[in-house]
């Protein structure tokens, strides 16, 4: 052996000699492999992270695979995928394995500060032992190994890899004898043809569907190919030794990584005494079912001496970034891992789904962006919310001042019995507290609040008068900065102050309201911009159009009417009634059921959801129309003609009654001159006294609105209507 | 009419088929079982390089339901980001003066690996298509990404399509997110299909026919040898009324 050592040493001295220059362009150049991730890895390595490595950095057994049969143009790979932990199961076909070892650390700075150098050193060490051993000539896969370095950020679903792809180096080099050339130019189709049919045979004696290394003889129509370990007995001829690899690589004058050791290989064992080793790098591709190999490629090369056979040689094998420089990656996953992004977006693809499917002129932008004000918090606030949520709404604030109380979990979705408990939270603080848990991406808020009523006096004491005067205030700002009113009290008189308000800043209002066993779903009619708003109203508006309105429009079912018959027909968003305009029965119901329970203050518990889901809908479908809330009121003989909006009609106001079985019925009331809430003669007081005019309407009794608009009490109003605001906390 | 309905079974015999097809054709399906579970599904990768169009990226970005900026893989957003957050070089402690090593130029593409899944669904008695497309980091497309990785000619034509039903999904077996052709319409357009083979007594691997009508929206190319390739005996002869 020491001869044998001297005798090599001599030659490198004398390699060296030759000109440095004239040989450079000979030098063999390899491929680095690229690495390759596959989602599932990421997925996979967090499942190990949190369930098993948890603090663990010890090093662990990955693997991976290359393949050779990549079309012209994409980068040599080292693929991970999920399976990559299963170091035991199997490879994809005609693939061929790579163990890896996993250092996954802790902490970005232990990511920082590992010893790369080290870690590179004892991988190439292991490869040298496995080749001064001979361990790899018996299994060769073990010379294509590599090393992952990992940091998992958890928090931001942040991850810091760095690959490297440990290669043993010959410090000058591998001289090439003949360069590079397709195999289809240096064989004949019946020799290419043989060698396939060997290594297909090769391949099934080994039991593997890819041999990543071989030997190989060949005459002119014959091929004989051999595995590595079978050198004694096949190699007669040591002048040229034709060794196969399975070659990853596409690139038509270089070879790909796993080449590398495997020279090393063989020239520890026989670097003198071969003169020549030629390289057949296989490629193996089918394309369109077509196999093919003509464009793997051959060559020579000199095999250099290693200088000293017992010492392990420089190794290299980190991988470059994408900046091509020297240092780890990072990738961002918190798009497909972090669940809050991943609710968000497939609450958005859903939806996106209906506008493909079934309206493709849905404008979902203008829904999913409106600012919701739920005002109350109860049964209906609850259906509103749960209904915006799932048309993607994320602006939602609700207003209520009451608490949560043991009869109420059962009809109101948000919320449980555990929020009943020790008096009960505020419905407004648990209503957005349930939200955010059903949608994280929810941008929530709630106001534990009340909202002044006309007749309920507020001057007791400075202070209960400047809490009112706060609570307006801030319900003001609210319905400023939202862009749609929901009224979902369960008291008609607490409707007042916000119809007032928003009629006022011109903010779509939508009213829901429940009875016994009917509902009514009303948007009311928006104003136009103040500057012309008075005269018109009062022009066009006469009290003998409301007055008809029961007589006049057909019962639903009943033949439609001639297009334009009905006082109803044509009536612009602008000039349509609000809650308190004139009764809100339907127009087209005439069979008022007497026998209700007056007594009973609890609706039916189906209503709520029923009402509140039509409330968002009518929302949606008044956002849809290009008026917006100056769209013309849907009537029911529109339903014989082209609907005003992608998603249908667009009434003024929808009743149902459960127990006639009675559909919903579209309808639709003109603006009340004398309304106390939305008449001009309000507005201007409001407008003009602010505060001290809503105080005298809460402080006074109901004849100071019905002195100012000539209209009848709002108290025998609402004994005489068939909707009661109702609630389901009230006990008998 | 049972037989337009794919069962189960039918559905693990269609699949078969396909498999020994592919395999003669290398066309790359395999079956992947779920570790501890009898359930399976047929899997394949495909690897394109795909030119990026920044600007189409850009354009997308108008609209509030795409979720925020960060959607885009454009290699300038993402680039800066990794600055920030890179760790520093750790030139000095690496040494990668090595000849041996081809210097690879980087060009304007990118590599994308595209993952399909043919799964059975009960609810539809169909097959439905589970896929996603993600870099070479592992990092997930969003969407829009994948349409924009789509030839702009092509885009337009499929988002018209009818199939383009996507929604996401995570994946019943491996529970990851993935994109799904929705199978409502399947029986909708599978029924001509099988009813044109009935009518000429042609044998028909429905998974097979089906694959080839909703592959191409998403890119995924099914070669025309599998239905050359049908031979009437190995086929399923799911024609003929049981
Ligand atoms: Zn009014």
């Amino acid at each position: 052996m020491q001869n044998l050592a001297v005798q090599r040493l001599t030659e490198v001295v004398m390699a060296s000699d030759i000109g440095a220059a004239a040989v450079a362009d000979l030098k063999l150049q390899f491929a680095p492999f690229s690495s390759a991730l596959e989602a599932g890895f990421w997925h996979q390595l967090t499942q190990k992270k949190l369930n098993d490595y948890r603090l663990d950095e010890s090093p662990k057994c990955i693997k991976g695979y290359y393949y050779n049969g990549d079309p012209v143009g994409l980068p040599t790979r080292l693929n991970l995928e999920f399976s990559a932990f299963d170091v035991d199961g199997p490879t994809p076909a005609r693939c061929s394995p790579a163990a890896g070892t996993l250092y996954n650390t802790n902490t970005l700075d232990s990511f920082k500060t590992i010893d790369k150098k080290a870690l590179l050193e004892k991988e190439a060490k292991e490869i040298w032992d496995a080749v001064q051993s001979g361990a790899a000539w018996k299994d060769p896969s073990s010379l294509c190994r590599f090393i992952l370095l990992t940091f998992a950020d958890l928090k931001k679903y942040h991850f810091y890899y760095w690959f490297c792809f440990p290669a043993l180096c010959f410090p000058d080099g591998i001289k090439l004898v003949q360069p590079p050339s397709l195999l289809q130019h240096a064989f004949s189709a019946k020799q290419m043809a043989a060698l396939q049919e060997a290594y297909d045979g090769l391949c099934m004696k080994e039991g593997t569907s890819a041999v990543p290394y071989f030997l190989m003889k060949y005459t002119d129509d014959t091929a004989q190919l051999a595995p590595l370990g079978d050198w004694e007995a096949f190699v007669t001829d040591t002048k040229k030794v034709t060794v196969g690899v399975y070659d990853p690589c596409t690139l038509s004058q270089h070879p790909g990584w796993p080449l590398r050791n495997v020279l090393v290989l063989l020239a520890n064992q026989w670097g003198s005494r071969v003169d020549t080793v030629e390289v057949l790098c296989f490629r193996d591709r089918t394309l369109q079912g077509s196999r093919s190999i003509q464009h793997s490629i051959i060559f020579q090369v000199k095999l250099p001496e290693l200088p000293n056979s017992s010492v392990c040689p420089k190794s290299v094998g980190w991988e470059k970034n994408k900046k091509g420089a020297m240092g780890p990656r990072m990738v961002n996953l918190s798009e497909c891992m972090d669940p809050k992004r991943l609710a968000a977006s497939s609450v958005d693809l859903n939806l996106k789904l209906m506008r493909w499917r079934l309206v493709p002129s849905l404008d979902l932008d203008k829904v999913v962006s409106t600012k919701c004000l739920l005002l109350g918090a109860g049964t209906l606030g609850c259906n509103v919310a749960r209904t915006l949520m799932g048309w993607g709404v994320r602006h939602i604030t609700f207003v209520d001042n009451a608490k949560i109380s043991y009869s109420n979990p059962v009809r109101q979705p948000l919320y449980e019995f555990e929020d009943c408990l020790g008096g009960g939270k505020s419905k407004a603080m648990a209503a957005v507290d349930r939200l955010t848990k059903i949608f994280p991406g929810v941008n929530a808020e709630g106001y534990n609040m009340s909202i002044p009523m006309p007749g309920h006096p507020v001057n007791f004491s400075q202070t209960t008068l400047s809490q009112a005067q706060k609570d307006v205030e801030q319900l003001e700002k609210l319905i400023s900065e939202h862009d749609v009113v929901f009224l979902l009290m369960d008291t008609r008189e607490s409707r007042w102050l916000p119809t007032v308000i928003a009629a006022s800043k011109r903010k779509l209002v939508v009213n829901a309201a429940l009875g016994f066993d009917t509902f009514v779903v009303m948007r009311h009619g928006l104003k136009k911009p103040p500057v012309t708003q008075s005269v018109s109203t009062a022009a066009d508006s006469s009290p003998s159009c409301s007055s008809a309105s029961s007589s006049s429009s057909t019962p639903a079912g009943s033949a439609p009417s001639v297009p334009g018959s009905s006082l109803f027909s044509n009536i612009p968003g602008h000039k349509l009634g609000c809650y308190f305009c004139n009764d809100v029965v339907a127009p087209g119901d005439s069979t008022r059921d007497r026998t209700l329970d007056q007594q009973c203050t609890v609706s039916r518990p189906g209503l709520a959801m029923i009402a509140g889901a039509l409330a968002v809908e009518m929302m949606v479908s008044i956002l849809q129309h290009s008026e917006g809330g100056y769209a013309v009121a849907s009537s029911s003989e529109d339903r014989m003609n082209e609907p005003p909006t992608s998603l249908g009609l667009v009434p003024h106001q929808v009743t149902h009654r459960i127990s006639s079985g009675s559909n919903v019925t579209p309808g639709a009331s003109l603006i009340e001159v004398q309304c106390c809430s939305c008449s001009p003669i309000v507005l201007d007081h409001y407008e003009r006294e602010g505060f001290s005019f809503l105080s005298k309407v809460f402080n006074s009794s109901h004849s100071f609105l019905e002195d100012l608009t000539g209209l009848t009490l709002l108290h025998q109003e609402t004994q005489a209507a068939e909707i009661w605001d109702m609630s389901d906390d009230e006990s008998i | 009419m049972s037989w337009f309905e794919l069962n189960e079974e039918k559905f693990h015999h269609c699949c078969q088929l396909i498999l020994q097809q592919s395999e003669q054709l290398s066309d790359g399906w395999i079956w992947e079982v779920v570790q501890g579970s009898k359930e399976g599904y047929l899997r394949k990768t495909a690897l394109r390089s795909v030119t990026i169009d920044s600007k189409s990226v850009q354009k997308q970005k108008g609209s509030s339901l795409d979720p925020e900026p960060h959607t885009s893989y454009h290699s300038s957003v993402e680039q800066q980001g990794q600055e920030d957050e890179q760790p520093d070089c750790i030139k000095d402690d690496i040494d990668d003066e090595d000849a041996g090593i081809c210097m690879m130029t980087a060009n304007s593409s990118q590599v994308l690996q595209f993952e399909y899944h043919i799964l059975y669904s009960c609810s539809y008695s169909s097959p439905v298509l589970y896929f996603r497309a993600f870099t070479l980091e592992g990092r997930s497309l969003t969407l829009e990404e994948v349409w924009n990785s789509v030839h702009p000619n092509f885009r337009l034509c499929l988002q018209n399509s009818p199939l383009d039903t996507i929604t996401q999904q995570e994946h019943p077996l491996l529970g990851q997110p993935f994109f799904v052709l929705h199978p409502c319409r399947t029986k909708d357009f599978m029924r001509p299909v099988l009813q044109a083979a009935q009518d000429q007594h042609r044998p028909v691997n429905y998974v097979l026919s089906w694959l080839s009508v909703v592959g191409p929206v998403v890119g995924l190319d099914v070669p025309l040898k599998y239905s050359t390739q049908l031979h009437p005996a190995a086929s399923l002869s799911s024609t003929e009324p049981d």
